[in-house]
């Protein structure tokens, strides 16, 4: 007799959610909110759906409601596919969002494709895919693009030197972080560098230093890495522990500059696409108010990543009419472009052939010593994303 | 020179890490998968009484250290006495079990943003020199000195004490140690605590030279080759084990190919499986059991 009401109240429970749910436009994301990965992954997301929950609070958009479905993946492939595949079935989503390491991309593209679902990098590495020509499904806002990044941090070190540019190398053993170093290794050949060693790291692993020292030993002047940022970091820590005294340039991924503030060391560059919070720009304030209000656990240096993501998905929902369908969503991606209110260089553009962005804009920072501040070294750089 | 250096510090690490596993095995016969969870939580309590006793690094350090002490009996009671007479199998997946669960309490406690306690107590882990040609770090050269420290006081305690010696006694046969009259559950609970006490003070090191993420569980199993080398059951043979394997990965890092660090301690692994499969001082008849 007790387990019939408890029934119905399900039963119950599961009508009451599919009607939210068809009044809503509804998007799923999966990502690597727990694991070893989180800490780049998880505020994103975060930060992503605090600014749609408070766009609901103004009212929603195109006065619907937009709901957004979060399941942790732990960045491990087989959780990512079956949260996609629970999101597409059940949840009827009309957008599939990842941020999540480039080792869970693969079912995900599989899952978007039999269901006909977009699928957009909002805090994952963009693959080639949503490089001109782009695949019909696959978007990516994601600040870090392979090969430009590589473009932008080299040709800053060129532009820095004086001397003979003697460059080693630091990733972490994934694919896509050890193909961007093998290009950067071109790379910098091309641009009459020497590349004097590469060494690729664990993820993770106890200490640096064996990986440090054998750097070290081949006497770069500079030093380029490109990976998570714990690989980045602490083997240019090591580095500095064993007396090196060499420049070393890095990708400002989420936490870069809380981290600048913590090192304090002139000569660590990171480049990066996102405006960090020492500008004060009156979003940047908007995005302090929303991790107030909604209690995140994370900075809100680490959240511009998840705001561009919700500017995005705002801007892509608002122009996809009710009702909405993933095809509708897929044609209102085709031809988007968002201001991104200085978050960036210049405005997230996609069309239906690149679905990446037209222009990248990269500037570089670092610590000074003389006014114990994090400073701009180097101003917007426009990078075209060429086919 | 440095090379040296390099091997001691990564030794170290390995064999202050495989010490807990080779506490907990040695009494109960239970491997604990939990064991990088528990190392992860250790150096999470340094960071939470570092963040609550500002200025007061050496209380913030003792207080972690007694909140290690104490999880490791609570671990115990709570849930491994539990398993008590039941298969091995059980416990371990117990184990496995414990560790799911404390990775997603440290996820909603702390979040999964990098942390760094050594900054929070307001210390620098600065360069020290070793000869003209190499350099450890300060807290290098801790985890070396509280790992020799850490296996000496075990010594002492395994061969001079009272407890110690009822520890070994259970260890070698539970059920005439407890005909003698001795605690089975205060032994083990003390197995617990140690094991947690030693795999949080390597967390607490490894988080104060590098930085305090999750990636923590994995280098807690990364670890566990060196105690299969030493064998599971020896201590001795743990601190030969992490030697081994440590010279191993840091040679073929400098030598060959940086790559082939993750697969070092798996390849020494299965070399001495092949050889010795017991492993250089573990006891033949304990391994057969398992």
């Amino acid at each position: 007799m007790k387990r019939i009401p408890v029934f119905v109240m399900l039963l119950g429970l599961m009508f009451a959610g599919a009607a939210a749910a068809q009044d809503a436009y509804v998007i799923g994301a999966t990502g690597a909110m727990t694991g070893p990965a989180a800490a780049n992954f998880a505020p994103v997301l975060e930060a992503m759906k605090a600014y749609l929950d408070n766009l609901n609070a103004k009212g929603g958009i195109n006065g619907k409601q937009v709901q957004m479905i979060i399941q942790d993946d732990s960045g491990e492939p087989s959780k990512a596919a079956a949260n996609a595949k629970k999101l597409i079935a059940q949840d009827k989503v009309l957008m599939l969002v990842t941020s999540s390491p480039s080792s869970t991309y693969a079912p995900l593209v599989v899952e978007s494709k039999r269901a006909g679902v977009p699928l957009y990098y909002a805090g994952a590495v963009c693959p080639k895919e949503t490089y001109p020509p782009a695949d019909p499904l696959q978007f990516c806002s994601t600040a870090y693009g392979a090969t430009l990044d590589s473009q932008a941090a080299l040709a800053f070190v060129k532009a820095q030197s004086t001397e003979p540019v003697r460059i080693g190398f630091a990733t972490m053993a994934i694919p896509i972080a050890r193909a961007e170093i093998e290009y950067a290794e071109q790379l910098a050949k091309q641009l009459g560098m020497t590349a004097v060693d590469t060494e690729i790291t664990p993820p993770p692993t106890p200490d640096y230093t064996p990986f440090a020292t054998k750097l070290k030993d081949a006497n770069p002047n500079w030093v380029y890495s490109w990976s998570p940022w714990v690989s980045q970091v602490r083997t240019f820590e090591a580095l500095r522990r064993l007396g090196w005294n060499g420049r070393y340039i890095t990708w400002a991924h989420l936490n870069a500059e809380e981290e600048l503030a913590r090192i304090k060391d002139p000569t660590l560059y990171v480049v990066g696409t996102n405006a960090l919070f020492q500008d004060n720009l009156p979003i940047h304030a908007e995005i302090r108010a929303t991790t107030q209000r909604a209690n995140l656990k994370y900075p809100a240096t680490y959240l511009a990543e998840g705001f561009i993501a919700g500017l995005v998905a705002e801007s892509v929902l608002r122009a996809t009419a009710w009702p909405p369908t993933p095809a509708k969503v897929v044609a209102a991606m085709n031809n988007l472009k968002v201001d991104l209110k200085g978050l960036r260089g210049g405005p997230l553009e996609w069309t239906a052939d690149n679905h990446f962005r037209t222009t990248q804009h990269y500037r570089v920072w670092h610590w000074d010593a003389a006014k114990q501040a994090i400073i701009q070294i180097q101003d917007w750089q426009a990078i075209p994303v060429k086919r | 020179m440095q090379l040296v250096v390099n091997i001691v510090v990564l030794a170290s690490i390995y064999a202050l890490i495989c010490c807990g596993y080779v506490l907990i095995y040695r009494v109960s016969r239970v491997v604990s998968l939990a064991h990088g969870e528990l190392m992860m939580l250790g150096a999470y309590g340094l960071y939470a009484t570092a963040s609550l006793f500002t200025g007061h690094p050496l209380g913030a350090i003792a207080a972690a250290a007694l909140l290690a002490i104490v999880l490791g009996g609570l671990v115990y009671f709570l849930l491994m006495r539990h398993m008590t007479g039941e298969m091995v199998l059980a416990a371990v997946l117990t184990t496995i079990a414990l560790g799911i669960l404390l990775r997603g309490v440290i996820v909603l406690v702390w979040g999964a943003q990098e942390q760094h306690p050594l900054h929070v107590l307001g210390w620098q882990n600065v360069a020290l020199p070793v000869g003209p040609r190499a350099k450890i770090s300060v807290v290098g050269l801790t985890l070396v000195l509280t790992t020799a420290a850490v296996y000496l006081g075990l010594w002492v305690f395994l061969r001079r004490t009272r407890w110690g010696i009822r520890m070994r006694a259970v260890g070698q046969n539970p059920l005439l140690a407890a005909q003698r009259g001795i605690g089975l559950h205060g032994i083990y609970a003390l197995a617990w605590s140690l094991a947690t006490f030693t795999g949080g003070l390597v967390g607490m090191l490894i988080a104060s030279d590098s930085a305090l993420d999750q990636g923590m569980v994995v280098i807690g199993l990364k670890a566990f080759p060196a105690a299969l080398v030493g064998g599971l059951d020896s201590l001795l043979g743990t601190l030969v084990g992490a030697l081994i394997v440590a010279t191993a990965e840091v040679l073929l890092i400098h030598y060959v190919n940086p790559l082939l660090a993750d697969v070092v301690p798996f390849l020494v692994l299965l070399a001495t499986l092949i050889v010795r499969p017991w492993g250089l001082r573990g006891t033949r008849e304990e391994l057969d059991r398992v």
